[in-house]
């Protein structure tokens, strides 16, 4: 036990970096006090979203409970968090247990490999709580406040919540364990990461469309009464895919008596059982499938004279060349083309899920014939708005320079400017921009039907405002590097650039949004103001890059590795 | 060729003296090595020559140009092998080489023959198509080894280049650091293998404490302390303080 505890601090520590967070390390560096105000900002910024959040979950706790069916509230939260558990768990599951550098230095000491797994477990845990916080805790305290709930509906609260993310994360882990022990995938991790999250990016979007599916139906008169007439019908109808979520709402909203304890001892018995099961499974499986990790194998060959020939290149093209090492890193890397290529096309995606499903699609549908029924102004800013936020809301540019990690060093070794380098990077950034652009245009005028004129000015809007985001992304990423990472993951998903960029994007959108309002107060109407846009754009853009360009030539020179 | 001048270098706002008012000097054709103790300062005057460190006092020239003022004529004449091989992991070994052909302007007819002759001698040809994150430690290190060379550099900075590469390969490694040099370049490199100093180098100098304690050739050496002593008996009596 004593060893377990050493590992799991060790584990925490190292995984929030916590011998970093001194006041004597976090101060030292001068040049990063920048952030604090950024920092402070984004807390700004959520406050109103939480405070909508909670609005939200009040108007539903009123509409729901004259028909008893107010649990429901707690079931749907219970289960999103259930459901980002198992969608990010993955991730950290195949990684830390069996891709993290650690592992080297772990495996020879006199540990058990439960004792290695079962701390990885705990440290993911905690991750995992950092993660469903921001959706279930408003939930349930509003609703314990709402119900007016006793000692034991908190006790059970706090129960639930410490619980919650056990069972997914708990399935995932299993899985896991067990798929590396049945299947070599050692070799091929690249594959299994790949082959996993495009499984759950199925999953989630069916998801989506069986829920727009039982949500849009509609069910005939005496159906609707005996589903509401029951205490736990839209309980039921909503968790029915996934129980623990109806056992651990019940637990919380039946009360002391009844059936609450009995769903109390389903959950703690159903947690309790899947970490026993996780502790065997670690102890059989756990170093068997680890065995030839780390070890990538390729088919040796010999290139012929012709085909080296081929292969070389000629000449002196370092912009080039820059974007060509971008491209390929990011493409061959799963967790880097997951979060940038393939996030790009999923926002289209998902919108072509609801436009055709259920009774969202019946909103969306409204939502667009007032767009396309509203003056070309409404029509072309929505437009490059959804394009603008589906080419660059993602970390492709605000990871570009952490995404070189310990290889950093080429970039400062290599006899190519500072600004050379940011222009092979920019075009990389921006063509995954593009990328997205193209793919929401063709939803937005194949989909959605909005004539090609308002698409193609819509697409121009947004390839300026993506040039400005594009920009801004790297120069946050450009002063505050992540260059020690030893999981991609950090470089990308874990990346505190990333949120930081995506805080700035949303400011750069509402100023243009207060560009727009102003221009309307000053009656410009139809295609005025979308091209006052585009020249302000054009123009911000201009000036952004410049800067950018300013910036690497100092800040490259500034890194030190 | 390589001129450094009262150069300093601390970390930890001065806490950790790693470099100490260095003055050295490299010469055409030279083949320099660098020796010291475990942080004696020995890479981070390797880092500091290549521009990965910034010096807080001093310049450096290398082929006459300041590698702060004039960072990118000084790099487009010099290349380096760091002491551990991070590379482009997802790229494959003739994409990394076509990489470093394309950022120095390599022209194509050099580039293939060069490409053509390392491979060969580095017995790397049957992999350089594969992915690097393929590759043994040893066969990383030869990666970064071509690529080094590929540019055909006037200043090779190695940081302990021998770390990792078996007999042959270390073989063929010295034979190159020699051609390179009789052919007019410089090179100069950290080891902590005094035998390999003692039988390249042209001259040698030891660093302790982030301070230049001897520099010289191996006679020089030797006579400055007494005759017929071995370099790794000179290192010991030198940095025993």
């Amino acid at each position: 036990m004593k060893k377990f505890l050493l590992l799991v601090r060790t584990g925490l520590r190292v995984n929030f970096s916590l011998s970093l967070l001194k006041p004597k390390y976090l101060f030292r560096n001068k040049k990063d006090l920048w952030m604090v105000p950024l920092i402070g900002l984004g807390l700004v910024g959520l406050i109103p979203v939480m405070f909508f959040y909670v609005r939200l979950v009040v108007r539903m706790y009123g509409w729901l409970s004259p028909l008893g069916q107010q649990a429901a509230l707690l079931t749907f939260a219970l289960l999103m968090g259930q459901f980002l558990v198992l969608v990010f768990g993955f991730y950290y599951v195949i990684s830390a247990f069996y891709f993290s550098r650690d592992l080297e230095i772990l495996v020879p000491l006199p540990l058990a490999p439960s004792q290695v797994l079962m701390s990885k477990f705990t440290v993911i845990l905690v991750n995992e709580y950092l993660t469903v916080s921001p959706i279930v805790l408003p939930v349930l305290v509003t609703y314990g406040v709402l119900s007016r709930g006793g000692g034991v509906y908190w006790t059970r609260a706090l129960l639930t919540y410490l619980l919650l993310p056990v069972i997914p994360l708990a399935v995932v882990s299993i899985l896991v364990v067990g798929l590396m022990r049945l299947v070599n995938f050692g070799r091929k991790k690249d594959a299994l990461i790949l082959a996993g999250s495009l499984f759950l990016m199925t999953l989630a979007i069916g998801g989506q469309f069986m829920l727009n599916r039982s949500v849009g139906a509609v069910p005939d008169r005496a159906a609707a009464i005996r589903f509401l007439s029951a205490p736990d019908g839209l309980v039921q109808q909503i968790g029915s895919k996934f129980p623990p979520s109806i056992w651990a709402s019940k637990a919380l909203a039946w009360g002391p008596s009844g059936s609450g304890p009995l769903n109390a001892l389903f959950s703690i018995g159903a947690s309790l059982l899947l970490f026993a099961g996780l502790f065997l499974a670690a102890r059989r499986f756990f170093y068997r499938g680890l065995i030839g990790l780390g070890e990538q194998t390729a088919r040796r060959r010999t290139l012929s004279r012709d085909r080296l020939e081929r292969g070389v290149g000629s000449g002196s093209r370092p912009v080039r060349a820059i974007f060509q090492r971008e491209l390929r890193i990011m493409n061959r890397t799963p967790i880097f083309l997951l979060n940038g290529v393939l996030s790009v096309i999923l926002i289209p995606i998902l919108f072509v899920v609801m436009w055709n499903t259920g009774k969202r699609a019946s909103d969306a549908a409204a939502l667009m014939a007032l767009v396309r029924s509203a003056d070309a102004t409404i029509a072309v800013i929505a437009a490059a708005l959804f394009m603008t936020i589906s080419g660059s809301l993602n970390g492709t540019s605000s990871s570009t320079f952490s995404r070189e990690g310990g290889q950093f060093w080429m970039s400062k070794v290599i006899p190519v400017s500072p600004a050379d380098q940011v222009r092979g990077k920019f075009l990389h950034s921006y063509a995954i921009a593009m990328l997205g652009i193209a793919a929401s245009a063709l939803v937005v005028l194949f989909v959605f039907h909005l004539n090609a004129a308002v698409v193609l000015a819509s697409v121009a809007l947004s390839m300026a405002a993506s040039f400005v985001l594009t920009a801004v992304g790297m120069i946050i990423d450009l002063a505050r590097p992540l260059l020690n990472w030893t999981n991609p993951q950090k470089a990308i998903k874990q990346n505190f650039n990333v949120l930081l960029a995506i805080f700035a994007d949303f400011g750069v959108l509402f100023l243009l949004y207060l560009a727009v309002r102003l221009l309307g107060k000053l009656g410009w109407t139809g295609w005025r103001t979308p091209a006052a846009l585009f020249v302000l754009l054009a123009a911000l853009s201009a000036a952004v890059f410049k800067a950018l360009k300013a910036f690497a030539a100092r800040r490259y020179r500034d890194i030190e590795v | 060729m390589i001129d450094i001048r009262n150069v300093s270098k601390s970390y930890n706002k001065g806490q950790i003296k790693a470099v100490d008012d260095l003055t050295l000097t490299v010469r055409p054709g030279e083949i320099f090595g660098f020796l010291g103790p475990n942080g004696a300062g020995k890479t981070t005057t390797i880092k500091l020559i290549v521009g990965l460190l910034k010096p807080d006092a001093g310049t450096i020239a290398v082929a006459g140009w300041d590698t702060q003022s004039e960072p990118l004529r000084a790099k487009a004449v010099t290349t380096y092998v760091p002491d551990t091989p991070a590379i482009y992991e997802r790229l494959t070994g003739l994409e990394y080489l076509n990489f470093i052909g394309d950022v120095y302007g390599v022209p194509k007819k050099a580039r293939l023959e060069r490409i053509e002759k390392w491979l060969d001698i580095f017995e790397l040809a049957s992999a350089v198509s594969s992915p690097i994150q393929s590759y043994s430690h040893g066969m990383k290190q030869k990666i970064v080894l071509i690529a080094a060379l590929l540019p055909g550099p006037k200043v090779m900075v190695l940081d302990e280049p021998m770390v990792g590469l078996d007999a042959r390969a270390a073989h063929h490694m010295k034979e190159m650091m020699r051609e390179h040099c009789d052919a007019g370049g410089t090179l100069f490199f950290s080891t902590h293998i005094m035998e390999v100093a003692e039988k390249l180098c042209d001259r040698i100098g030891i660093i302790h404490k982030g301070r230049l304690i001897a520099c010289g050739t191996m006679e020089e050496l030797q006579t400055r302390n007494r005759e017929e002593q071995s370099l790794e008996s000179i290192f010991l009596e030198l940095t025993d303080k």
